[in-house]
């Protein structure tokens, strides 16, 4: 029973514990049950991907980034994109942005769905998690068939994409989000009227609207506590502007706003799908790519399924980029948990958690090391000197 | 003769092998109808045997600073109680193999014992998820034992009899689900809680407390405990079916009825969320104690009348 | 406010089928645009490289013997390929083919990853120069 600090007992989950997917270690000190502390420690899953950027070339590059995140690949790969497009000032054809567009919005939906069933494991709901997560295979299944592969889709080329959507696909997405608006209703109507599920979710982990803006939440997070921010609205990429978005907002805060916000941006996301397949602009996939990408720099900010996505791409003239910085929807959000948990029971912690929709391995992007030197500038050779030091 | 008949009672049949398979099987029915109400293949009829096998023949890690007697000896408690528990009891509709007067005390004090070593278990290692769980554990037994008492009483003051042989020889003639519902409901939610079945994990709630107070069990400890488990879903069946459901009968209907039982709570398990250890506590003190009292109340009233 | 709003869901699911399959035992079809093993067409290869200047998981390596007479041979490293299609939207001859249902390449030989397209004579002496690179440098280049 030793504990860290004090008197207080605390409760490690992670980094390797059965609610997280990924490892990353939280402590939550607790008084019997309550919550009464919260800290984090990131980094466990720190790749060292923005530093790989650096010894591949753009058209690489976007494959590595587009494995940051397992989940919302296609919109790390459309952000990289559109950012590295700017700079050698090309535009991808209407046709490709369409495209591009129609899978984020695919992408979305699996996401939403994957986390409606991780948000229910996480209560105990195992029957939701399991029926949600059988629906997502139908989501599964359309992807597969226009990109061949079912989670890191790799349907965007620099300049273009690389996957048409022929007339059968469109009859099949169709059919499919058919069945999956069918469902998503008869989720709504579970998350907002199951008595015992609402018993974990309602009232519990309510962030305000002033709290949300302090944090910096983003994302369908913010969203349910009233802030009126999505990307896709604000500042349309892509083929945003052609089909609008409408914004989904809850005022409500807590954990079953979060549940409905995600729930209701899924009919936004049918809606646009089937208006992307209803006009879908004819012409070519790509435009033709130079190799070597115009010396500046570029921001390029995307929607991802868990909030504002954010890239700062800047190249040198050659054709690797010299710096790529990303930052995930789920850092922002982190500091939210940490506030959130206090003051709430142990069990809901799992709950308030997985309320984000966290992506760790997404976030974590720069370790910190401790050396002896004070300088937050190392060269090669000192780290080098750490290394050998570290592991003698 | 005699003490043939009591190896036997012991070892073989109805105690021993057999309930320790009629566990595992009970077990599968539990997690394929699970599986099957969640729309998935569910285990293989084989599994819950595989499980157990697997478990003894692994390697049991003992932790350091813990009571190592105690940790080796708390699962083997536990099975035990869950097994002599069997003696007792109606199996498969047959007659119990050893009865004596106030009996159904002495089984229900048996069935407890599992939830008190897995308790026990926990607070004796130093583990935090271990030390949660025990105290769920416990906090949870407090909470319902009570109440299944009462539920279990009820049907011993209309037999006016002590004994579970003579209780379920007069439930043969009365099916006390239709004269005392709140009993049947409260007992059947009870064994639920006993099992810490969902709604009522909290105690082993995997995705806050890993494994509860089992956390730091492997191999041939959690096997025990797991068997354990196992046996007391059966024999926790068996009870609450020769009380309520009509008592001791022909075997294969006593056996349909012990899983039409199963269905409904496995159909429970299958649609309701976790509830958290406080809310837990205020269901089985609120609702279950008040409503079992209430009962209990009107049937002394009535007998009283009579 | 309801008790339990999935049991329609649950109890249909008694008479369904599971959603769930055997996968060894039971295998779903392959959709049309799956990206399976890389196949190469030697025909109309140029030997310009880009497919493997592209890859970004290194996992292609076009051999040049002899670039008038067109022999080429394709080194292809399937455990390595992350199917991401981009050699097949970089070549300019469509020489590359991803669409394909081999997609169940695990194996526990690691020499099954190792896959030469091309001349089954060029091939031969790729993998003979290969193993008497040490006894014989000057044969290898």
């Amino acid at each position: 029973m030793q504990s860290q600090q004090g008197n207080k007992f605390t409760i490690p989950i992670g980094p390797q514990h059965p609610a997280l997917k990924e490892p990353e270690h939280f402590e939550f000190n607790v008084d019997g049950e309550l919550v009464t502390g919260a800290s984090v420690r990131l980094g466990y899953v720190h790749r060292g991907i923005e530093k790989g950027t650096e010894n591949r070339s753009f058209v690489q590059s976007m494959y590595l980034l587009e494995r940051v995140c397992g989940i919302c690949s296609h919109v790390h790969a459309t952000a990289f994109c559109l950012g590295v497009e700017r700079l050698a000032e090309i535009e991808a054809p209407p046709r490709a942005q369409a495209i591009r567009v129609l899978v984020a919005e695919l992408e979305r939906i699996h996401s939403h769905m994957l986390w409606l069933g991780v948000g229910a494991h996480e209560a105990g709901f195992d029957t939701l998690f399991m029926y949600s997560w059988r629906d997502r295979e139908t989501v599964l299944n359309l992807l597969e068939d226009i990109t061949g592969n079912r989670i890191n889709y790799s349907t965007n080329v620099l300049g273009g994409v690389k996957c048409d959507i022929d007339r059968e696909q469109a009859a099949a997405i169709r059919q499919g989000l058919d069945f999956l608006e069918e469902r998503t209703t008869h989720y709504l109507d579970v998350v907002t009227s199951d008595m015992m599920f609402l018993r974990r979710t309602r009232g519990v982990g309510v962030m305000t609207y002033d709290e949300s803006q302090r944090l910096g939440a983003v994302g369908p997070t913010a969203r349910a506590s009233g802030v009126a921010r999505d990307l896709r609205v604000d500042a349309a990429y892509a083929a945003y502007d052609k089909y609008p978005v409408n914004l989904v907002t809850e005022t409500a805060g807590d954990l079953e706003a979060r549940f409905v916000v995600r729930i209701k941006e899924l009919f936004e996301s049918f809606r646009v799908i089937r208006a992307v397949l209803d006009d879908l602009p004819e012409g070519d996939l790509t435009t033709r790519m130079p190799r070597r990408v115009k010396e500046g720099d570029t921001i390029s900010r995307v929607e991802a399924p868990r909030g504002e996505l954010f890239y700062y791409i800047k190249s040198n003239g050659t054709d690797t980029a010299e710096r790529v910085k990303v930052r995930t929807p789920t850092l922002p959000n982190m500091a939210s948990v940490l506030t959130l948990a206090v003051g709430h029971q142990l069990a809901d912690m799992p709950m308030i958690l997985v309320g984000i929709d966290p992506c760790f391995s997404c976030n974590d992007r720069m370790v910190s090391v401790k050396g002896t030197l004070d300088s937050q500038c190392w060269t090669w050779e000192q780290l080098r000197q750490y290394g050998i030091e570290y592991y003698r | 003769m005699n003490t043939l008949r009591a190896v036997i009672a012991l070892l073989f049949f109805p105690g021993g092998l057999f309930i320790l398979f009629a566990g595992m099987a009970y077990e599968w029915v539990d997690r394929k109808l699970i599986a099957r109400f969640q729309n998935r293949i569910g285990p293989r009829w084989f599994q819950p045997l595989a499980d157990s096998i697997k478990l003894l023949a692994k390697e049991e890690v003992i932790p350091t600073d813990v009571n190592a007697i105690l940790f080796v000896v708390l699962p083997v408690i536990a099975l035990a109680g869950a097994l002599a528990s069997a003696l007792y009891v109606p199996i498969i509709g047959l007659e119990p193999s050893y009865s004596f007067s106030g009996d159904l005390i002495v089984t229900l004090y048996l069935l407890s014992l599992l939830t008190l070593c897995t308790g026990l278990a926990g607070a004796n290692t130093l583990d935090r998820f271990s030390l949660v769980g025990a105290t769920r554990a416990l906090t949870q037994m407090f909470s319902y034992e009570a109440p299944v008492l009462l539920a279990l009483l009820g049907p011993a003051i209309v037999a006016e009899s002590w004994k579970i042989s003579v209780i379920s020889e007069y439930a043969k003639s009365h099916w006390l689900i239709i004269t005392q519902p709140i009993g049947f409901l409260v007992a059947v939610i009870g064994l639920m809680g006993k099992l810490e079945m969902p709604p009522f994990d909290a105690p082993e709630a995997e995705t806050e407390i890993v494994a509860g107070a089992l956390t730091e069990y492997s191999g041939r400890g959690l096997a025990l405990f797991h068997l354990g488990k196992s046996v007391e879903l059966m024999v926790g069946l068996t009870l609450v079916t020769a009380f309520y459901l009509g008592g001791v009968a022909n075997p294969l209907l006593f056996f349909a009825k012990t899983l039409m039982l199963l269905v409904v709570v496995a159909g429970v398990q299958s649609l309701l969320t976790r509830l958290r250890i406080e809310q837990t506590v205020g269901l089985w003190w609120r609702y279950g104690a008040l409503l079992a009292l209430a009962q209990f109340l009107v049937m002394i009233a009535y007998e009283g009348v009579a | 406010m309801k008790l339990t709003t999935m049991w329609k869901d649950a109890l249909g699911s008694l008479i369904k089928p599971a959603a769930t399959q055997r996968y060894p035992f039971v295998r779903r079809e392959a959709p049309e645009h799956l990206r399976g093993q890389l196949h190469w067409d030697p025909s109309a290869c140029t030997g310009c490289g880009l497919c493997s200047k592209d890859c970004p998981a290194d996992a292609l390596e076009v051999i040049v013997l002899d670039k008038k007479a067109k022999r080429f041979v394709m080194h292809y490293h399937v455990d390595r390929c992350t199917f991401c299609a981009q050699c097949v939207a970089s070549c300019r001859q469509g020489c590359l083919d991803m669409e394909s249902d081999e997609w169940e390449l695990a194996a526990l030989d690691p020499r099954t990853f190792d896959i030469y397209y091309g001349n089954e004579a060029d091939i031969a002496s790729i993998l003979d120069g290969s193993t008497e690179e040490e006894a014989e440098p000057a044969a290898a280049g």
